[in-house]
């Protein structure tokens, strides 16, 4: 053959593709994917009208301390010092920060966060959260998947999996600087959904995002223009194999994600390094401060992949286990996340992104009031805290609470499975309808549990 | 008020009876009743439950909440899943009191409207007063499972395989010929045509050893024209050491091997490398797969001598992932328990018993009686996986091998090591104090430091008593170890209400689920029951065991298996596509005294596993999944066989087993130690993949990328997905490139006109046709223009070559 037969070929491919034959693999759905196969990560149909397109989660890994931060506990002040029954040597810690009421709707925000105070009235605080054992590993899980004693598909890959994405140049699912430990991968894992669902990892907890990669995006050999010399040959190969079975939508899918492979060469790397940014945008978010460079690059990178049509993605930032050394350690915590977090909002806002893409602030539990040292804060998954912001949820808005000193969830609880079943509501699906067979049992993202918070809802 | 004498006789059915009922059988002495009480009852306290509690909870309620009856005094007092409902004389006991007082989110009643308080204050008075209660009657909980109705489910059944009667008689090769065929004649479907014999070689080569034909066995097969030429090479595979490999890593995939522990302490475990050498080893020496079985269940306790081997089969059982850092030791021993329940059942049966560990399984005539039966037998069981590292709770010693080889550069975990760190740590620490005490002169204790300071050689001082404990705990433990399992204190489990270790209810005898009453084996009650939970697993008038290993041979053959839900053959798995068919495959099985190979043998040999791949719109409108194997399906090949194929064509593939794991050098927690994390994901090694390490959470890449099975869970048939980081892999990774480099320069040792032939035989185990051979000679020589050199430009046309989908892809 010559090379005008083998660009001919191309070209025939990529028509081919055009009109839609492509798939890229959808196991466990066989009966149905072989009268009719579809990119599995081409966007789909959700149950019923989303109000958020797209999620960022800033995860705080390590419990942050809601009693410092979003919820006021007057009582707490008044009783500092004292213990209590339960307790036994344990004494009550007032917070050493002040409350404000915020916005118009008089939220009441910690000093600690003073900028991302300025947006109170998007803010939606869930005070009421709780979960089930006080242990890092345990709610770490829980919180990206639903359970700690079975692997299961994470948050991420049940939204992908859900609704596709809108970027067939990028993957659907991003996780930025993870923790390798609390679970790993398993945090950003399609356990037995499609690979294809699998949270891409960029970078590692503990580094800064300026030296994070993905694997394999480049070939140290051959220039662009010789790649793709090289993938027209094996796609040539390709369909000449395929030929011999007509409507072999395997090697379609084969074909279709070299595809995508090669796009995601270039595609990737524009939207990993932050080229195009304003100089006001970079420092809007804290970008080049010492303090704030490492979350800030974060959260831009969220915004710059949020942007681009990436379903979910997930940021981390650790560690918030003050034990000891609250005042230092948590000031210091919230003043690496508090200008990027507002910077983001501010951001998303201005680009007309936040009335469709859902921000997620919180960790997997809280901590407790009382403590036998001085300045310092223990586990607490009885009562917590998390926020929600944009994409259809109410702003300004204060959702269930603790008891008086922040211990327990009282009113308006939410565990998990309950913010689970809220996020899928967000985004247009229906927690208990949302499954997938695999050993011959339908899975769910909430298994049995999970309520919708239907009183948050914009 | 005399005491009131109540007997319960838990009467547990034999399997006979529809129902478990649990009868209260009353010996009703109330001689002294006081009549005001009982009528204060009927006045206050009857009225009320009949009008706010019985539409839930009573005999006619059409669905019985939470296993609680207030219809009767018996089912009042024993209340129901949580405990009794009704405490007399003690509010505070009183659930439900504590429930109509709304208090307790979890737990309202009546669900809808509080009670009003008048109301509230009349049960409370009732219970007060001791609770008076003259309703008489036997509290009947009826169990949803019905085991009698159960026992006719398809695969409960016994095997039943009378040959069927085909029509066209001439296409039928073998015994299994004239199943399938028959199968195919009842939906109008028509076999595909014989594949062609360099297909035929291709795949069989890859099916039996995981590996492809050199271009030599390929010629000597295509001109060998006796008509046995097949036989002789399927008999050749079947010899080959590679057999073992292959067929032993299926085996892995569903013992969730691995060599760490996985979850949120992902300790190593360097040992248990053991256990994969043990399985090759057993499928290359044909070991009946009974016996197989009787080893990894309870090879500790079988009759004869304990060999090394049948200890170290026990690592079955101590392979899963596990709560290392969970506090709560009576929890852990259950999830432990529950896992262990779970691989057992579904490994060997494809049953789901662990579903009825919280309740009676949903869909299958499994009974939360049968669960605890099973728990028993594993909770009498000590189950060796090691461990250490920093945040692990439970550990446990291993076992010791007898004269099983060390390990080449073994290392224990070095606790006088961890000690000596420690401990130079508190040395710093206390520095630190003396210093402050300097800088703060009799004020230090208000430094901040100082407390900072203390709380570090608290925890510092902790730690080193750990290790210490540790260390004495692993002191004796030297020489060759093995994971595995050994008997404990025989003993019954309690049921678990809704899984709870903290709600425990009545103890179960040990013994195995009732549907499946094939046999008399019993628990003596002195053992643990390991040994008889393995005899009846092994059990050849087990319905379940060889339909559901033979069925697990032909999803590996064919792609898809009879039953395609290999793990699960229960109610909510799929159905057999061809009982007949997978009933004579069992029944072959044990009779040819369960062996694996003889299996793989005739299926290999019928002429259903010889169709082609080739499409058939007809057949496909009719069964467009192939349940009923009309023509081979085309195959992606697996990641171990994708990778091994590719090590074998570039000539650099090392056949001969590697020493023990990289796994064994290390210790405490993987992933911690990134160079281990990035040692273990691009593990380089040349021997066949299944030597890679398998640490979970650290799979090597080539593995990961390709749908490798996850080792914390069980997994019969591997998902196949195509996915572009695949993609990514072929065309960029490190690997791929050596190995297409190690292509091209065995390809230079060939005559130049023949490398192109020569490529597309090692590759593809045929000729190029001459289209193929002209594209692949001109993008060789559009290479040529800007590689420095023939092997750069050979490289790049090698892996163009090892990434097209026919390099990785069976027809």
């Amino acid at each position: 053959m010559s090379i005008e037969e083998m660009n001919f070929s191309r070209r025939h491919a990529l028509q081919a593709m055009s009109t839609g034959f492509g798939y890229l693999a959808f196991s466990g759905l066989s009966t149905m994917a072989a009268q009719s196969y579809r990119n599995p990560l081409g966007p789909k149909s959700p149950h019923f009208t989303p109000r958020a397109k797209r999620v960022i989660f800033a995860c705080m890994r390590g419990g942050p301390s809601h009693v410092d931060t979003f919820d006021y506990k007057p009582a707490l002040a008044k009783d500092d010092g004292k213990k209590l029954k339960e307790f036994g040597s344990r004494k009550l810690l007032q917070s050493p920060w002040k409350f404000h009421k915020r916005g118009k709707s008089g939220l009441e925000i910690s000093e600690l966060y003073p900028q991302l105070a300025k947006h109170a009235d998007k803010l939606c605080v869930l005070n009421g959260m709780y979960a089930d054992i006080p242990n890092h590993p345990q709610c770490f899980v829980q919180l990206h998947t639903g359970s700690f004693q079975f692997v299961r598909p994470s948050l991420g890959s049940w939204a992908l999996y859900g609704l596709g994405t809108e970027n067939q140049n990028l993957p659907g699912f991003v996780t930025i600087n993870p923790p390798s430990r609390v679970g790993g991968a398993q945090n950003y894992g399609n356990a037995f959904l499609p690979a294809i669902y699998q949270g891409s990892r960029v970078g590692s907890l503990g580094q800064s995002l300026k030296d994070a990669k993905v694997e394999n995006l480049a070939n140290k050999r051959l220039s662009e223009r010789e790649q793709r010399k090289q993938l027209d040959f094996i796609q040539s190969m390709n369909r000449d194999f395929k030929s011999g079975h007509q409507e072999n939508s395997q090697i379609d899918g084969v074909i279709e994600s070299y595809e995508l492979a090669f796009r995601m060469q270039s595609a990737l790397p524009e939207v990993m390094g932050l080229k195009g940014e304003k100089q006001s945008t970079l420092e809007s978010y804290g970008v080049g401060n010492s303090k704030t460079d490492g979350f800030g690059r974060q959260c831009l990178m969220a915004r710059r992949l949020v942007e681009k049509g990436v379903r979910f993605v997930e940021i981390t930032h650790s560690s918030w286990d003050q034990h000891g050394g609250l005042k230092k350690k948590l000031g210091d915590n919230c003043m690496a996340t508090d200008r990027p977090l507002a910077a983001l909002l501010a951001d998303l806002e201005q680009r007309n992104l936040l009335e469709d893409t859902l921000v997620i602030w919180g960790g997997e539990f809280g901590r407790t009031p009382h403590i036998k040292k001085a300045d310092g804060r223990d586990h607490n998954s009885t009562g917590f805290t998390f926020w929600l912001a944009g994409g259809g949820v109410k702003g300004g808005m204060r959702y269930g609470a603790t008891d008086e000193h922040g211990i327990k969830a009282v009113e308006g609880r939410m565990h998990f499975h309950d913010l689970h079943a809220t996020i899928l509501h967000l985004l247009g699906l229906d927690h208990e309808k949302l499954t997938y067979s695999y050993a011959g049992r339908e899975f769910r993202l909430t298994d049995v549990h999970g309520k919708v918070a239907k009183k948050i809802l914009a | 008020m005399q005491t009131i004498y109540i007997r319960f006789y838990a009467i547990m059915t034999p399997s006979r009876y529809l129902f478990v009922w649990i009868l209260g059988l009353g010996a009703m002495v109330c001689a002294n009743a006081d009549s005001a009480k009982i009528e204060f009852f009927e006045k206050k306290v009857r009225p009320t439950l009949a009008k706010y509690c019985y539409e839930c909870h009573s005999a006619k309620s059409e669905k019985v909440k939470g296993g609680l009856l207030l219809d009767t005094k018996l089912g009042i007092r024993k209340g129901g899943d949580t405990g009794p409902a009704m405490v007399p004389g003690d509010l505070k006991e009183s659930l439900l009191i504590e429930s109509i007082h709304w208090k307790n989110e979890d737990l309202q009643m009546p669900p809808k409207k509080k009670l009003p308080s008048a109301v509230i204050k009349a049960l409370e008075s009732w219970v007060k007063m001791g609770a008076p209660d003259p309703r008489t009657g036997q509290t009947v909980v009826k169990d949803e499972i019905d085991i009698e109705a159960g026992k006719k489910f398809w695969a409960f059944q016994p095997l039943d395989h009378a040959e069927p009667k085909v029509r066209k008689q001439k296409w039928v090769r073998t015994s299994i010929d004239r199943f399938v065929k028959a199968g195919l004649e009842a939906k109008g479907l028509s076999p595909a045509t014989d594949a062609d014999k360099a297909t035929l070689i291709r795949r069989v080569f890859f099916d039996l050893t995981g590996l492809p034909p050199s271009p030599d066995q390929v010629e000597g097969f295509l001109a060998n024209d006796a008509p046995d030429a097949f036989e002789q090479v399927v008999d050749s595979l079947l010899a080959s050491p590679q057999f073992g490999v292959r067929w032993g890593r299926h085996w892995l995939d569903v013992a969730r091997y691995a060599e760490s522990n996985g979850m949120e302490r992902n300790a190593a475990f360097p040992h248990a490398w053991r256990f994969r050498d043990y399985v090759v080893d057993s499928f290359n020496e044909d070991k009946p797969f009974d016996q197989f079985i009787r080893e990894q269940l309870a090879g500790d306790l079988l009759p004869g001598e304990t060999t090394d081997e049948r200890m170290v089969a026990t690592g079955f059982l101590a392979m899963g992932p596990k709560s290392l850092n969970n506090r709560n030791s009576a929890e852990f021993k259950m999830d432990l328990v529950d896992e262990q329940i779970d691989v057992t059942t579904r490994a060997f049966m494809g049953l789901t018993v662990a579903c009825a560990r919280c309740h009676d399984h949903k869909f299958d005539p499994i009974a939360t009686e049968d669960y605890y039966s099973m728990a028993g037998i594993f909770k009498s069981t000590h189950a060796l996986f090691g461990g250490g590292g920093s945040g692990v709770r439970q550990t446990t010693k291993l076992l010791e091998l007898q004269d099983g080889r060390k390990e080449p550069g073994e290392q224990k975990i070095n606790h006088a090591k961890l000690m000596a760190e420690s401990q130079s740590q508190l040395k710093l620490l206390n520095k630190k104090i003396a210093s402050l005490k300097k800088e703060f002169k009799g004020k230090y204790k208000l430094a901040p430091e100082y407390k900072v300071t203390i709380s570090e050689i608290k925890k510092t001082q902790a730690e080193l008593k750990k290790n210490r404990a540790r260390a004495t705990k692993s002191k004796k433990q030297t020489g060759a170890l093995a994971m595995g399992a050994r008997d404990g204190k025989p003993e019954d489990a309690k049921v678990h209400i809704r899984g709870n270790v903290d709600t425990l209810g009545k103890a179960i005898t040990r013994g195995f689920p009732q549907v499946l009453d094939f046999s008399d084996i019993e628990i003596d009650p002195s053992q643990s029951g390991r040994l008889q939970l393995a005899e009846w697993i092994a059990d050849p008038a087990n319905p379940l065991t060889p339909r559901v290993l033979a069925n697990r041979v032909w999803h590996h053959l064919f792609g898809r298996g009879i039953v395609s839900t290999v793990d699960n053959f229960g109610e909510t798995g799929e159905r057999p596509s061809n009982l007949p068919l997978l009933d004579y495959l069992a029944a072959r099985f044990v009779e040819n005294g369960w062996s694996v190979k003889k299996l793989v043998r005739e299926v290999v040999l019928s002429r259903a596993y010889q169709l082609s791949s080739a499409h058939d719109p007809a057949n496909a409108k009719i069964d467009p999944d192939n349940a009923f194997f009309w023509k081979m399906n085309q195959r992606r090949l697996d990641a171990e066989s994708m990778r091994d194929a590719m090590l074998a064509v570039s000539g650099r593939v090392i056949l001969s087993p590697a020493e023990g794991s990289p796994v064994q050098k290390m210790d405490g927690n993987i992933g911690r130690n990134p160079k281990q994390l990035e040692e273990l994901r691009k593990a380089k090694l040349d021997n066949r993949s299944i030597y890679l390490p398998v640490a979970r959470q650290a799979i090597p890449e080539v593995l990961k990328t390709f749908d490798f099975a996850e080792p914390s869970i069980i997994v019969g048939r591997r998902d196949v997905t195509t996915v572009p980081t695949q993609a990514l892999f072929l065309l960029n990774s490190d690997f791929v490139i050596t190995q297409s480099k190690a292509l091209a320069e065995g390809l230079a040792q060939v005559r130049k006109e023949d490398q192109i032939n020569h490529a597309f035989r090692l590759l593809f185990a045929r000729l190029p046709t001459s289209g193929e051979k002209i594209r692949t000679q001109s993008f060789l020589d559009d290479c040529m223009k800007y590689e420095d050199s023939e092997l750069q430009a050979w490289t790049t046309v090698c892996q163009a070559l090892l990434a097209s989908a026919e390099f990785r892809y069976l027809n």
